[in-house]
């Protein structure tokens, strides 16, 4: 077995447990060893090494694609001059004026523009799954229909206990379907927390 | 000290199962189609001559997303696996450039016995922008220009899922989508053809490899269910005796 490959499941093994250790002693003694705010702090100081490895990435796919001269090549260089353009701009930090002119004038607008797409594609999306097929998609129109006209002022007009039956059905059915759901994700994690705890899985090492 | 007795029992289940696996116990595991359709993804696109398209989300390595991301990883491990025999490596994505060390790590170990092969599968590595609408966006523009033969999301998303979604099912692309969200389930049940709903996506070792361990892992997840459902009962026919 590699030397690498035994140091990084040793400080794994360690470095969970003690967090482990931490946070349970927090909840019943309060903060006993205060290491996982310390590990956190250290991971966080990681990450920004690991934006620059990221920039590194970008910057190889696109020259890359430049050079090989595939289809749509000129949003690979309206990428590049748009990175390197902000890399030269926001040289005097995140509050520069410079830097605060391209995050509130440029950015913010994109993305507020993007996120306004959700809307059309909610209703395109609404559209093909409201297409009947089998069992499962007709209990799916069924339950929406409901929700929908419920929280329609029209509803009430079609009968006056859809918007009551549209309640029942977020409060009760949908609920106990979401607290399912969470009941099992929450084990998921703490099964995927687990099995890197005890070196079964080690998507770590190499 | 609760939590530590759950864990501690946790982790005594799922040497238990372990054993007995190992043992020659064999669990029968519920079929989830869309890992039966994901073993049939390479071969699709060394039929087509296109590539396939991983996305592991805008989750990270150090928070409350690390489950998730992993769970796209080991969607990872079994794709390169499958690609170190094949040659036909997957283009990964992801938002959060942790992810994006720990995705080359995969791929490399995957190809560790070519190292020119590791080279150019970490070529199909993508780190797009760390915030999710941006990171929507790219997937997009890649769906649009590389025409992938399909398209995977297995991680953790949020709304921006639907963007990347909705251009997957109008270009007719086979999209497998998973997220423990409940909030973006809807969105993947309108956009993908084959889902992970939930817990489902941490299981993909377990049905993609079937490896012992992760197996016993699941029966364990079970075991636990079904106690804390139990319980749940139990007091509540306790509270109503009482009232």
């Amino acid at each position: 077995m590699k030397i690498g490959r035994v140091t990084a499941t040793v400080v794994a093994f360690v470095t969970g447990f003690l967090v482990l250790l931490d946070m349970a002693a927090q909840q019943s003694w309060g903060d006993i060893f205060g290491i996982s705010g310390l590990l956190v702090r250290w991971a966080t100081i990681i990450t920004t090494f690991a934006v620059l490895l990221g920039f590194v990435n970008v910057m190889t796919v696109h020259v890359s694609r430049l050079r090989s001269r595939k289809p749509c090549t000129i949003y690979s260089a309206v990428l590049l001059i748009s990175m390197l353009g902000t890399l030269l701009l926001g040289i005097g930090g995140p509050t520069s004026t410079n830097s605060q002119f391209i995050f509130n004038f440029i950015l913010q607008p994109l993305e507020a523009t993007f996120s306004a797409l959700l809307a059309l594609f909610i209703a395109t999306a609404a559209f093909r799954a409201f297409r009947i097929h089998d069992l499962e998609s007709f209990f799916f129109v069924l339950f929406a229909l409901i929700v929908l006209l419920g929280q329609l002022p029209l509803g009430i007009y079609l009968w006056s206990e859809l918007p009551m039956f549209k309640d029942w059905i977020l409060t009760v059915p949908t609920m106990a379907g979401i607290r399912g759901i969470l009941l099992g994700v929450a084990l998921g994690t703490i099964a995927s927390g687990l099995r890197i705890l005890l070196g079964i899985d080690r998507p770590y090492t190499d | 000290m609760v939590a530590l007795v759950f864990i501690l029992g946790f982790i005594l289940l799922i040497y238990f199962f372990t054993y007995r696996i190992k043992n020659g116990y064999a669990p029968i595991l519920r079929p989830i189609r869309a890992f039966e359709v994901l073993k049939g993804l390479t071969g699709r696109a060394i039929e087509s001559g296109r590539t396939l398209h991983l996305s592991l989300g805008v989750g990270g390595i150090a928070d409350e997303t690390t489950a998730d991301s992993l769970a796209g990883l080991a969607v990872l491990n079994y794709l390169a696996e499958q690609a170190s025999v094949t040659g036909v490596s997957p283009t990964v994505s992801m938002a959060n450039p942790m992810v994006m060390l720990y995705a080359q790590n995969t791929l490399q170990v995957a190809h560790a016995n070519d190292p020119e092969s590791a080279k150019e599968a970490s070529r199909q590595i993508r780190w797009i922008a760390p915030q999710p609408i941006a990171y929507a966006a790219g997937v997009m523009n890649m769906l649009a220009i590389d025409e992938p033969e399909a398209n995977v999301m297995v991680g953790s998303f949020g709304d921006e899922y639907l963007l990347m979604g909705e251009v997957a099912a109008r270009r007719e692309v086979a999209h497998i989508g998973g997220s423990s969200n409940p909030n973006t389930l809807p969105f993947i049940y309108a956009s993908a053809e084959e889902t992970l709903l939930g817990e489902e996506i941490y299981a993909a070792e377990a049905y993609l490899r079937k490896r012992s361990s992760h197996i016993a892992s699941l029966l364990a997840q079970d075991t636990m269910r079904w106690l804390i459902a139990l319980i749940i009962l139990g007091n509540i026919i306790i509270v109503s005796i009482r009232n």
